[in-house]
């Protein structure tokens, strides 16, 4: 009792220190539904996060039916899809039969097939008050309330975490609540616009405090107290774009060993729209209201059920899939590890590099090894004059170390500050109030051939000239990122680096057989004009391309001290191995290669083999994936053009499927999934279970990588199923809201989270099939059942279906699959 | 070819560019529903040039008939195909995969067809059913989404202004009908400037024409609509900011003889537009969406472009609306890069605007343009009276740049001295440029106290942003931003209005469904 009344005084911190505190069972319910939604991060750095991350504890068919009630979610596909697999026999009956023995109901294969000629039942979700005053005002004919209310929560929001678009912005003092709190009671907006004038007065008693609005309103609205969380996550869940954008505040954080409450005064927020309507609306309002409070069971009970049996069809189109991939792999369970090739290269676990790596290794004496895209050293960068470090690793960590631009004179950090600051000066000039029309008259003109050049001249363009901005191309050109410090800005020490190299080097399993060359392959996108680039870039590099991790790691694994140090450690690593960084183009497949002034002249001759390969290894992979881009009958030159034209047109809203198609995980040594054709559907990570002694690595992989992974999945997963609520829908329509916060689709409405339908769809079909990760591991039973003990979030992912989990047991060829807790021979 | 051809010549091709537009619009198939696009607005383009050309090597008087080329047509013309073969290849790219690709072309060919026709009307007739026709392809181009319940509200509101602007437009027709006897824009303006001054009527009937325009050209209190129809498709956005909003004034430049003799009408004008121009542009630098930034932008723009027609200084008007229009084009294909000029933004933060920095700002600015100035003034080019007013607004403008850079420094300071240079000019450049080659200037009447209001209003504008700006937490900043962020409700009791008097017909949204959107299900 003790500990839980020294948590709500720790959270009530940011409260007004007037009011009246919420009672404590209150708060924890308040507490309980803001930790329900998941983080979203902003556009410049656009990592894929699972939209039911804090949900896991359940399992998802539940969830799903809990979301449905709440908010009209849907989490599978509509039953015409299924329909469209079983048509096209990628869905056949054994896949059903699979699927219902697997979960133990009592089913016919026929009965379940007939599900898919019958439409799906509607959903409804539970009435808000906002819905109750909608129903009751009938106003068809004009803009509804809950549209209403939440475009002026979501404008205030803009306005309060607006970061650079705007020049005035509301008052932050306070916080959100007591901003909010200001604004509305100065707004005649809506008693103007909503016609409704007795809403003055009832924003005139708005309670000060966040805290104080959720005592009052809990004890006004006369919400059950076992259902108050259940309600406050409806709220949330109603304007989910902000309440993500909050979580995420709160997200980075905790990370940083800080809190943050934005989110409770969001929920506030929400709440006070319900409790001035309940105020404004009058006695019938709240005669409805209570019919409609005791209703939310049904629209329980309702949802739970509506399409229960739907998840077995679900699980059959994965079943379809994984059992697929498990056959093609257990062809793999009798080759041996290869000898060592001339040259390695290890790249990011992306489902784009599988189709890379295959194209490369079939140009002969080449291995190629999959790791996590930062190759594991949590690192921030802080580019050459930067004034702030971004995070260069993936949204579960905090950065450790830091990464600064090296090899350039001292002077040029000063020239590109002054020149950066005049680029904002220029920019106040471009759009103060008075100066923008003197602006369009001396400079608009000159728009025309900046209009022309992107529209004809467009070879002149390049894809990331922010990184380069306030830099020649020279300039840009000697940079050499390297890691120099720990965040904190304390150096580093010798051991330190040696810990940070043998991470690197055990992470991927390599730890002998050393090539004369190892490519550290980073991986980046290249478009223009696109809200959402950093999607494509290197997720586990925090969004960015992976250049500077793939740079600043090959320049530690080449020092000479790390190397002694390293041979101590047991990783002795030949002189005449060489480490080279490089960067795949996944939006033209090319790879460059950086810092080769530094390989020996021993190497020349591997060296222009390698860029040989290459360049080969891309024209094979560009072929490969010029059919999905509508480029297939172009001829190889054409392909390649036609690439590097999208990723420089301004108006190309495909430029590449990303990681659309991603279904499996295979994380085993290469030998198991070279022969395979993955169909660049699937992340591989390299993993040898005989060198991990004490499944130290293996707990890292299923710790980081493989949540990562899912994370991808499910973002792919939600934001196709229901892309209203979890996709950030039309890219046609895009606005982007606050600088780099998110987008709108179209003038406003909540902020937007997840994928655009352009990233999915292709215009006629799904390009993206929205199924949960399969993954396949090698490492011994005991020790996966050992991780997913000690780490109980991952076996949730598990054991509550959010994934699936198969073993690939190459002593007993044979591959296991963990179902319920249990393993059991996966069905042939 | 005999030269006193030409001028025919000439006009015979330019007439082919809305003939070529509109007749591609049958051509418009499913398969490729580009392709016709593409090639008509490459012609397009193509034959404007020869049009420009073949009329530049004789600018002969303008033969009899519908059409006229002159320099403002052709200035237009070149306008509207460039911007137009943007749009075509920017779209093709862009909405690829989306249905509804053979209405879309179709009504951007016959949205262009009008806009064409439009500038090259020599009868006011004609001009307006050719505006007619821009609304209408215009209405069909921003309802792309027919089921974005958004879209259809705006859409519903746009469509009641531009009707009651096409009913000031006839009523205004009449009039002028009435008084000259002829609707031919020569004949009209022949009779403007021969008359010492005008009649009641056509006082009446530039006061409707005006009215109207401020409706087409989102002047406060009618501006809502273009804020927001950003429910359709971003090349749609760019053309209609870029290529339709201006219109009215284009109409206003072409009618400037007549105009200048407007008295009352210019004085509306010059109020609506400076009102427009403040509002506008204080109100944009309070929202956090990209789009509604540019559309705010966009009012005060046009509220500034209706300022210069009011003044009387044609030729500004005319350059405004065309650097707006390439700049607005620009930046609104270019709105998904903000991002990236944020990531680029964010290396270094901005440094505050403070006081200090405003004063020693108007010092250094003062001090570097006074010779600039001087020299300009004295040159024997130019002595026109407006040119102390803006040269004043424009020094003010150089102040927050120059302010930035003095805060950050004397290297920053240096580089944006010279990107004020640069500015400068440029500004100057092109009013030369304008002054020269656009139009004789065609001042008429304007009352000296109109340059004065406007002045005072702009100055006041530097006051009010130099406080938001430098004290954004004072009690100024904090009275006035919530209302700003609001559009000064002008907008809230607008649609209120058009609510009361005619309700938009909408589909009853189903109890589940949000914000309706764009939903690709799978077949």
């Amino acid at each position: 009792m003790a500990n839980a009344d020294r948590r709500s005084f720790d959270d009530v911190e940011v409260a007004a220190p007037s009011g009246a505190r919420p009672s404590s069972a209150l708060e924890e319910a308040a507490e309980r539904a803001c930790a329900s939604i998941a983080p979203t991060w902003p556009l410049d750095r656009f990592i894929a996060v699972n939209p039911f991350w804090s949900r896991t504890d359940k399992p998802l068919p539940r969830v799903a039916g809990e979301l449905a009630a709440l908010s009209g979610a849907r989490l599978l596909m509509p039953r015409s899809w299924f329909a469209a697999e079983w048509r096209a026999e990628r869905l056949r009956p054994e896949h059903l039969r699979a699927a219902i023995t697997a979960s133990g109901a009592e089913m016919k294969v026929k009965h379940l097939s007939g599900l898919l000629r019958i439409e799906e039942p509607r959903q409804s979700r539970r009435p808000l008050a906002v819905d109750v005053m909608d129903a009751r005002c009938r106003r068809e004919l004009e803009v509804s309330w809950r549209d209403y209310i939440m475009e002026r929560v979501s404008r205030f929001c803009a306005s309060y975490f607006d970061d650079g678009q705007a020049h005035v912005r509301p008052v932050r003092e306070g916080g959100l609540y007591a901003s909010w709190r200001s604004q509305v009671e100065g707004d005649r907006g809506p008693a103007l616009f909503m016609a409704l004038p007795e809403i003055r007065s009832a924003v005139a008693s708005l309670p000060k405090s966040a805290d104080e609005m959720l005592t009052v309103a809990a004890a006004d609205l006369g919400v059950p107290p076992a259902e108050r969380e259940a309600y406050f996550q409806a709220l949330l869940l109603d304007i989910n774009g902000w309440a993500s954008w909050c979580a995420y505040l709160r997200w980075n954080a905790r990370l940083a060993g800080r809190d943050d409450h934005h989110i409770r005064e969001l929920l506030s927020i929400r709440l006070a729209w319900e409790w001035i309507l309940f105020r404004a609306g009058g006695e019938e309002l709240r005669t409805d209201w209570g019919h409609a409070v005791a209703s939310w069971p049904t629209f329980d009970r309702v949802a739970q059920s509506a399409r229960a049996e739907d998840w077995l069809l679900q699980n059959a189109v994965e079943i379809a899939w994984s059992s697929e991939v498990r056959r093609m792999l257990a062809e793999g369970f009798a080759a041996s590890r290869p000898s060592t090739p001339s040259v390695q290269a290890a790249f990011c676990l992306d489902v784009r590099s599988e189709i890379y790596r295959r194209a490369l290794e079939a140009q002969g004496d080449v291995g190629t090894i999959g790791c996590a895209g930062f190759f594991g050293v949590a690192i921030e960068y802080t580019a050459l004059a930067s004034e702030r470090a971004r995070p260069q690793l993936p949204g579960l960590m905090a950065p450790k170390y830091r990464v600064t631009d090296t090899g350039v004179p001292d002077s040029l950090e000063a020239t590109r500050a002054s020149r950066l600051h005049a680029g904002h000066a220029w920019k106040a000039f471009k759009s103060t109030s008075l100066s923008s029309f003197a602006f369009v008259d001396a400079m608009g003109l000159f728009f025309a051939g900046t209009l022309f050049g992107e529209t004809f001249g467009r070879a002149a363009r390049h894809a990331d000239e922010h990184e380069a901005a306030g830099l020649t191309p020279a300039e840009d050109a000697a940079r050499k990122p390297r890691i120099t410090s720990r965040a904190d800005g304390a150096p580093l020490s010798r051991e330190e680096r040696c810990a940070l190299a043998e991470g690197v080097l055990r992470g991927m399993s390599l730890t002998r057989g050393f090539a004369r060359l190892l490519l550290l392959v980073g991986h980046g996108a290249a478009t223009r004009n696109n809200p959402h680039a950093s999607g494509l870039e290197c997720g586990a590099c925090g969004g960015h391309s992976g250049k500077v991790n793939a740079r600043a790691v090959a320049a530690l694994l080449n020092d000479a001290d790390v190397r002694t140090d390293l041979a101590a450690r047991g990783i002795a690593i030949p002189e005449a191995t060489h480490v080279l960084a490089g960067l795949h183009n996944t939006t033209t497949d090319d790879v460059s290669l950086f810092d080769e002034d530094a390989v020996p002249a021993t190497h020349q001759r591997e060296l222009a083999d390698l860029r040989a390969k290459l360049e080969r290894a891309s024209g094979a992979a560009r072929r490969e994936r010029a059919p999905r881009l509508g480029l297939g009958d172009l001829s190889d030159p054409d392909v390649h053009a036609a690439m590097i034209e999208r990723s420089k047109n301004w108006a190309e809203v495909r430029p590449e499927w990303g990681l659309a198609g991603n279904a499996s995980f295979v994380i085993a040594p290469r030998e198991r999934s070279r022969h395979v054709d993955l169909a660049g559907r699937s992340f591989l990570h390299d993993y040898r279970f005989q060198e991990d002694a004490d499944f130290a690595v293996l707990e890292q992989i299923m710790t980081g990588p493989m949540v990562v992974a899912h994370w991808i999945n499910f973002q792919y997963y939600a934001s196709t199923v229901d892309n209203t609520r979890y996709g950030c829908g039309n890219k046609v329509l895009h606005n982007v809201v606050g600088g780099h916060l998110g987008v709108y689709e179209g003038n406003g409405g909540d902020i937007r989270i997840g994928l655009s339908i352009q990233s999915l769809h292709d215009g006629e079909r799904w390009v993206h099939a929205p199924l949960r990760l399969s993954v396949f591991l090698e490492a011994p039973r005991a020790a996966i059942d050992g991780v997913l003990d000690k780490h109980p979030k991952v076996r949730e992912l598990v054991d509550h279906e959010w994934l699936h989990l198969f073993q690939l047991d190459a002593r007993d060829q044979t591959v296991f699959v963990r179902r319920g807790g249990v393993w059991q021979p996966a069905p042939r | 070819m005999v030269p006193h051809d030409l001028p025919s010549v000439a006009l015979v091709v330019a007439r082919l560019v809305p003939a070529i537009l509109v007749t591609a619009v049958l051509f418009v198939s499913k398969r490729s529903p580009f392709a016709a696009t593409s090639a008509a607005t490459s012609a397009a383009l193509g034959l404007s040039v020869v049009a420009v050309v073949l009329h530049a090597l004789a600018p002969g008087p303008t033969p009899r008939g519908l059409v006229q080329l002159d320099v403002v047509s052709s200035a237009m013309l070149l306008l509207v195909g460039a911007l137009s073969i943007v749009v075509v290849r920017y779209s093709r790219t862009y909405l690829a995969g989306e249905q509804g690709l053979v209405r879309y072309a179709r009504s951007l060919l016959l949205t262009l067809a009008c806009v064409t026709l439009l500038v090259l009307s020599k009868n006011l007739a004609l001009l307006v059913v050719a505006w007619l026709g821009v609304g209408v392809g215009m209405h069909q181009l921003l309802t792309f989404y027919p089921r974005r319940r958004q879209a259809v509200i705006v859409a519903h509101k746009k469509f009641l202004l531009a009707r009651i602007a096409d009913l000031c437009f006839f009523a205004s027709l009449v009039l002028v009908d009435f008084e000259v006897g002829s609707l031919d824009i020569d004949t009209v303006n022949a009779f403007a400037r021969a008359s010492s001054g005008l009649s009641p009527p056509l006082h009446l009937a530039t006061v409707l024409l005006v009215f109207g325009i401020l409706l087409k050209t989102a002047q406060l209190p009618f501006h809502g609509w273009i804020l927001q129809v950003m429910e359709a498709p971003t090349p749609v956005s760019a053309l209609l900011h870029a290529g339709v909003v201006n219109i009215g004034g284009f109409v206003m430049i072409r009618l400037a003889p007549l105009m200048s003799r407007a008295t009352f009408a210019q004085g509306l004008l010059v109020a609506v537009g400076l009102v427009t121009a403040i509002v506008g542009s204080l109100v944009m630098t309070t929202r956090a969406s990209i789009k509604v930034v540019l559309a705010w932008s966009t009012i005060a723009q046009m509220g500034f472009m209706l300022v210069q027609c009011g003044l009387g200084v044609w030729h500004l008007a005319l350059l405004h609306l065309l650097a707006h229009s390439f700049y607005k084009a620009h930046s609104f294909l270019s709105a998904g890069a903000v991002v990236d000029t944020w990531r680029a933004g964010s290396l270094v933060r901005p440094r505050r605007l403070a006081l200090r920095f405003v004063g020693a700002a108007v010092l250094v600015v003062g001090l570097v343009a006074a010779p600039f100035y001087a020299a300009f003034v004295l040159s024997p080019l130019h002595a026109s009276p407006s040119l102390g007013p803006l040269a004043l607004a424009l020094l003010l403008s150089f102040v927050p740049m120059i302010g930035r850079a003095l805060a950050a420094g004397r290297r920053a300071l240096a580089l944006a001295a010279m990107s004020m240079v640069g500015a400068a000019v440029s500004y100057f450049g092109w009013h030369v440029v304008s002054e020269e080659v656009l139009l004789p200037v065609d001042a008429g009447a304007v009352a000296p106290v109109a340059w004065w209001v406007v002045v005072a209003g702009l100055v006041g504008l530097f006051a009010a942003q130099t406080i938001l700006h430098a004290n954004p937490a004072g009690r100024f900043a904090r009275a006035l931003q919530p209302h700003l962020h609001s559009g000064l409700y002008i907008d809230d009791w607008f649609t209120r209005l058009t609510f009361r008097l005619w309700p938009p017909r909408l589909e009853r949204p189903a109890s589940t469904s949000r914000r309706s959107s764009v939903t690709l299900e799978a077949r």
